[in-house]
């Protein structure tokens, strides 16, 4: 157990430098060895930080999602196993949250100077906004709902704020918005050869990034969750105990 | 574009592309150093 524990700690490690190292090259491509955009200029380099933060904010949610279900599966039948996947659900939710959170912020910021307004109530950034307040909520509710019932009550939210997600995908091809018109995809508008590189730098990077805080996360929940197990297994012991 | 053109803050193009690129760096190294924080300020179970 104690070598397992050593192993997995020297692998998070690795996977840090790693994870930093392609972020570091990304950094470099997005700010120096990347030429301006023709009509932005140097602001499109927020681009290069929005999008992975963007694609990857729609990704989380589906981890949550799949570790709530499996958590509403097991719960009856096998609690261990359920509160595994709630550990893995809590930390999906975080990194939503923050992933989400950036890529308002970048985008509000890339926003102001290229449209002249902070904000639109169109479909894409209203939806994006819905999102980050689902999964807030989501956090709030675990906090303050009753001991032993933050589990359920997460995922059944989860499963309701997991609808949003593709409607801020296909926002921009449903409604007409403020929002660009998607990138990627079928009816994506596609970026010069020239801003590959920064763009999968940067997509790997934050990906690799945002798999080691979730499981970083989980495993701080996990810890927590033990540390919880114990103190009620020691307080029955303490009950038990007759004395002499 | 170099470091002395990047750390201009003369436009606000210019500004919000330094906030971004820091900003982003500081909220995700500082929700890391949280979780390390909390790591080691949660009990270790017994094995």
């Amino acid at each position: 157990m104690e070598q397992r524990t050593h192993s997995l700690r020297g692998i998070a490690w690795l996977w840090l430098g790693i994870a930093i190292a392609v972020l570091v090259v990304g950094f470099r491509q997005a700010i120096f060895l990347t030429p301006a955009e023709a009509t932005m200029g140097d602001l499109y380099r927020i681009f290069y930080y929005h999008l992975p933060h963007a694609i990857l904010g729609l990704i989380f949610p589906y981890v949550n999602l799949a570790a709530s279900l499996a958590f509403l599966f097991w719960r009856r039948r096998d609690p261990l196993k359920a509160l595994t996947a709630d550990a893995l659900a809590v930390a999906a939710a975080e990194v939503t949250v923050l992933y989400v959170g950036i890529c308002l912020a970048t985008g509000m910021l890339w926003g102001k100077p290229a449209w002249g307004i902070w904000w639109a109530w169109d479909a894409r950034l209203t939806s994006e906004l819905l999102l980050w307040l689902l999964y807030v909520s989501y956090l709030l509710l675990r906090r303050y709902s009753p001991s032993g019932q933050a589990g359920t009550l997460g995922a059944v939210l989860s499963v309701f704020a997991a609808i949003d997600v593709p409607i801020v995908y296909m926002s921009i091809q449903w409604w007409r918005t403020q929002h660009p018109a998607p990138v990627f995809g079928p009816n994506g508008g596609g970026i010069d050869r020239q801003f590959w590189p920064p763009v999968l730098w940067n997509i790997v990077g934050w990906l690799l990034w945002g798999v080691l805080i979730m499981l970083f996360r989980f495993a701080l929940e996990r810890r927590r969750q033990l540390a919880e197990q114990e103190a009620a297994l020691q307080a029955i012991e303490a009950s038990l105990e007759i004395p002499q | 574009m170099t470091w002395s053109s990047f750390l201009n803050f003369s436009t606000m193009g210019h500004r919000h592309l330094v906030f971004v690129y820091f900003g982003v760096w500081i909220i995700q190294g500082g929700y890391l150093a949280w979780l390390a924080w909390s790591w080691n300020h949660t009990k270790t179970p017994r094995r």
